[in-house]
């Protein structure tokens, strides 16, 4: 294991990622071309709008499974770092933020949508912790 | 550990390829920063031909 690209687990990741992104992509584009903004909530509207969700679920399905093929004990340990400090994060903003909605009302609502993103910007979080405190790049 | 690489004149790369473990790992594990797991020390002592406890230190 030379590297993170020469790490089949790290591989198989991207070779998952990929195509599930460009599902992704695809289905927001589709959601947002054919559902207008006071489309009715019949079965058509919410599968169109679910479509997004098999690509995000697609993606914990892939970052779990680099956790399971990641033979390396210590890049796996980076990777779960990272995915603990991501979860911190999100856990923390989320539930402060929900407290001063609930007692502050004027406070703008935080999107369910935004959940994963704040996650996915964590794991930048859990990079810099891991560089940090062990050096090295950090699992990035 | 790194003592022991240098002695057989292995660069962490070569070491890394014999462990079949990531550069980074035995960089982290050279400079006290990652404590290998006991199989991954079993395949250390087997690398250098010696017993666990004649390469790491307690504590």
């Amino acid at each position: 294991m030379t590297n993170r690209l020469g790490n089949p687990a790290y591989r198989r990741y991207g070779r998952r990622m990929v195509p599930l992104s460009l599902l992704y992509v695809g289905a927001i584009m589709l959601a947002t071309r054919f559902i207008p903004d006071n489309a009715p909530a019949d079965a058509r509207t919410i599968g169109l709008a679910l479509l997004p969700g098999l690509a995000i679920l697609g993606w914990i399905w892939a970052m779990g499974r680099l956790l399971v093929e990641l033979e390396d004990e210590y890049l796996r340990m980076l990777e779960v770092r990272k995915f603990l400090v991501a979860t911190g994060l999100t856990l923390a903003v989320c539930s402060v933020w929900g407290l001063l909605q609930v007692f502050a009302p004027a406070v703008p609502k935080l999107p369910l949508f935004f959940v994963f993103p704040l996650w996915a910007l964590g794991l930048f979080a859990g990079v810099l912790f891991n560089r940090l405190t062990l050096g090295g790049n950090g699992g990035a | 550990m790194k003592e022991l690489r240098a002695e057989r004149g292995w660069s962490q790369q070569d070491l890394a390829e014999r462990l079949d473990v990531s550069r980074q790992s035995v960089n982290a594990i050279e400079t006290g920063k990652y404590d290998p797991s006991l199989p991954l020390a079993f395949r250390i002592a087997e690398v250098f031909a010696m017993r666990i406890e004649d390469i790491f230190l307690k504590g």
